[in-house]
């Protein structure tokens, strides 16, 4: 078999360029790829399927879209939220009509009246302001001959937008790593928060949790690893709250090794988000790869991570006093931290190794591409016998022999 | 109890799996279980003819019969555990082999046409269903266990199965080797007979038929055996017994097998069983050096354990003996009282 494979990949600075750059020697080492060069959109003459890695960033996946609009295929569908995607793709190339009809399909009149404010500048970008009302990831979902995602939560929105082709859900492969050598940064404990500085990340609740703790635990360090958001004013935020200065590490981008022996100095790893766009974070799988303990929002794919390798934290009016929480009982009970790592170190082993992720793949790959050939003859068979023993289209008994199959999710 | 015991029926062909699901039938019922064999018959090809009459399965009603609630199923190989009941437990000694280890290999099915790939992975996602449903799940073996994890990531319990019922028995230790089961490609005899082929003083006995046989009819006179390679067919249980009793070791050595009631057999009848480090299931009743030989799947390291068990009776006695202790652990009462436990 042979999957044209459609993703952004390195030197773009993204997640779902790491993640591929990781993947695709595992695929290449199971069946043929051939790999589509950036920005080419012409459908990949003698590949059996079409492979699009799709995510919210416009830069990066713009021009996987495209090339999706010129041929239907598989789409691995990175963030369930395209919002500020379909925004890039309409408004960013001074289509504003596309705009309002992506809001129009998704919303109705009152979302097309919504979008015209945007286009309008009277109220904020929705992409920025409200994008998980208004997901916009219809047209994608319509050509998509199905779709590879990496949580129940994607795979719920998606079967909740409409979606009734095949899903497969696979887990997000984990890297390998060497012995990682820990950068030399002292904390006690050291706590650390990889991604962009922003609200979204919930960085605000982050300090103020932090604050409480440094009351309590002096020794303490938050090591801040990530570009801070436009907007987004940090060294304000830490002043207010006595942070200036101390507790405080920043380090702003930093390559794949250094990244590594940054999460392997922490004794904690934070991952918030809300809202959540769906996406998975291979940010986690990292840590949990290096056996860190992990707390997260209980919000999409942070949620449905095992109770033993994550604390969880609601968004709600709690949150900074639960956070706080958490961080108090991790920085007390080492007996609490290192049967997290040992629960972590588990999970990827047993679900997220790289060779188990790539089998699967490639088990999804294949009934991509030949799937719907099976279940049309199934179909044509058992259709033949029961018409030979006359049973009529439309009849109870027809009605009985559909449910069947679907139990067993042939002739799909 | 009422039970239904559910297995395929490949019509005109008899094997270990269906002497299996008989046996299971008559021991049940002997322990006043009120038993019976539900079969249909099972043919994989062309094509998707293997997922059609897996669906056959999914048509059948054992919730009753007569009027009379069917406690249970017991289904014991693909697809015949694709049947629905509320109680369905599954023994798997099969799941569709060449879903699985014997895909790419020249036992293999499917071609690399992507209908074809997906008709594999279809039968994979049958599997994971329809042994998913199964309230318990067993497997004859560590290898068909690991399979089942490996393939659905479902947990199967290992619950090997005891062999059929014969007059086991040694009346000593003779000048041949003795391999027994359905002659296919995927037992291996070439294996065996290549090895008699380097030892003059080796002489095997090839008891069963099937498809391979005029194959290994025709190797055995290219390699100029001369009578030393002799093809009995299919034998009745007095003639097996008798050649179990009689040969010197018992040769049983798979592509990775499942399981397989050969070397319990060979163990009851206190003979040794002569395997290879590939054979998977055996190698979980065979140890090297206790109850036989386990070599690599080359003809000559077979000629020269084969050789040494021909020198040395005595050892071939001793873990004939030794295998015997093991396999009569192995009970029918044990058995059933596993699989109708609540």
């Amino acid at each position: 078999m042979k999957v044209a494979y459609y993703s952004p990949l390195p030197p773009e600075r993204s997640g779902i360029a790491d993640y591929s750059a990781h993947l695709l020697p595992a695929l290449q080492e199971r069946i043929e790829v051939e790999v589509v060069k950036r920005g080419r959109t012409r459908p990949a003459r003698g590949t059996d399927l079409s492979l699009y890695h799709v995510g919210n960033n416009p830069e990066a996946h713009g021009w996987i879209v495209d090339a999706l609009r010129k041929r239907a295929g598989t789409v691995v569908l990175h963030d369930f939220v395209l919002h500020h995607l379909v925004a890039g793709l309409t408004i960013g190339r001074r289509d504003g009509h596309g705009y309002l009809d992506a809001m129009e399909r998704e919303g109705g009149v009152v979302a097309r009246l919504l979008a015209h404010g945007v286009l309008d500048k009277r109220i904020p970008p929705l992409w920025e302001s409200r994008p998980e009302e208004f997901h916009l990831a219809g047209e994608v979902l319509d050509l998509a001959t199905g779709l590879i995602v990496h949580s129940r939560h994607v795979e719920d929105r998606a079967r909740a937008a409409g979606y009734e082709r095949p899903i497969w859900r696979l887990p997000h492969p984990a890297w390998e790593h060497a012995e990682v050598v820990a950068a030399p940064i002292q904390g006690a404990p050291l706590i650390g928060s990889f991604g962009n500085v922003n609200a979204s990340k919930r960085i605000p609740q982050l300090l103020e949790a932090f604050a409480r703790l440094r009351r309590y635990r002096p020794d303490a360090r938050l090591l801040l690893v990530g570009a801070v958001s436009p907007g987004f004013d940090l060294d304000l935020r830490l002043q207010r709250l006595g942070l200036s200065g101390e507790g405080i590490v920043r380090e702003t981008y930093v390559e794949e090794d250094r990244l590594w022996s940054l999460m392997a100095a922490c004794d904690v790893c934070i991952n918030l988000r809300s809202p959540t766009m769906g996406e998975t974070s291979g940010s986690v799988i990292r840590q949990l790869s290096l056996g860190k303990p992990v707390v997260v929002s209980d919000v999409g794919w942070f949620a449905e991570l095992p109770d033993d390798v994550a604390l969880k934290v609601p968004v709600d009016e709690h949150e900074t006093d639960t956070l706080y929480a958490a961080l108090e009982l991790l920085a007390r009970d080492e007996g609490a931290r290192a049967a997290m790592s040992r629960a972590g170190l588990e999970l990827v082993r047993r679900e997220h190794e790289l060779g188990r992720a790539a089998d699967l793949y490639v088990a999804a790959l294949e009934q991509a591409a030949g799937g719907e050939a099976v279940a049309h003859a199934v179909l044509g068979d058992v259709a033949a016998a029961a018409t030979d023993v006359g049973i009529e289209p439309g009849s109870a008994e027809a009605a009985e022999l559909a449910r069947r199959l679907a139990e067993v999710e042939l002739g799909r | 109890m009422r039970v239904a015991v559910c297995a395929p029926q490949v019509p005109f062909v008899r094997g270990g799996a269906e002497i299996m699901a008989e046996t299971l039938v008559d021991e049940l019922r002997r322990r006043e279980h009120e038993a019976e064999l539900v079969s249909v018959p099972f043919k994989w090809y062309p094509g998707t003819r293997v997922l059609d009459q897996a669906f056959l399965w999914r048509l059948l009603d054992l919730t009753e019969s007569d009027g009379r609630p069917i406690d249970l199923v017991l289904a014991t190989k693909f697809p015949a555990y694709v049947v629905r009941h509320p109680n369905k437990r599954v023994w798997v000694l099969h799941q569709f082999r060449q879903a699985y280890e014997l895909d790419r290999t020249d036992l293999g099915q499917f071609s690399e046409e992507t209908q074809d790939r997906a008709l594999r992975r279809s039968v994979q996602r049958l599997d994971r269903i329809a042994l998913g449903e199964a309230k318990r799940l067993f497997a004859t073996s560590r290898n068909v266990a690991d399979r089942i994890e490996r393939s659905t990531g479902l947990a199967a319990e290992v619950l090997p199965h005891p062999p059929q019922e014969l007059e086991y028995r040694s009346e000593g230790y003779g000048d041949f080797v003795l391999s027994v089961g359905r002659l296919d490609r995927a037992k291996r005899n070439d294996l065996l007979l290549e090895a008699a082929a380097l030892d003059p003083g080796l002489r095997v006995v090839i008891a069963g038929d099937g498809p391979d046989r005029d194959r290994l009819e025709s190797l055995a006179a290219e390699r100029r055996l001369d009578g030393r390679a002799q093809f009995v067919g299919r034998v009745d249980e007095d003639e097996l017994a008798s050649l179990y009793a009689r040969c010197l070791a018992v040769y049983y050595a798979p592509v990775d097998e499942d399981f397989g009631m050969v070397p319990y057999e060979a163990f009851l009848s206190e003979k040794p069983v002569l395997t290879t480090s590939d054979a998977g299931g055996p190698l979980e009743m065979v140890t090297d050096g206790r109850t036989g030989y386990v070599t690599p799947p080359e003809p000559a390291e077979l000629a020269r354990a084969a050789g040494r068990l021909r020198q040395h009776p005595e050892e071939a006695e001793r873990y004939g003996r030794a295998g015997k202790e093991l396999a009569a652990r192995v009970t029918w009462d044990g058995c059933i009282d596993r699989l109708l436990a609540t």
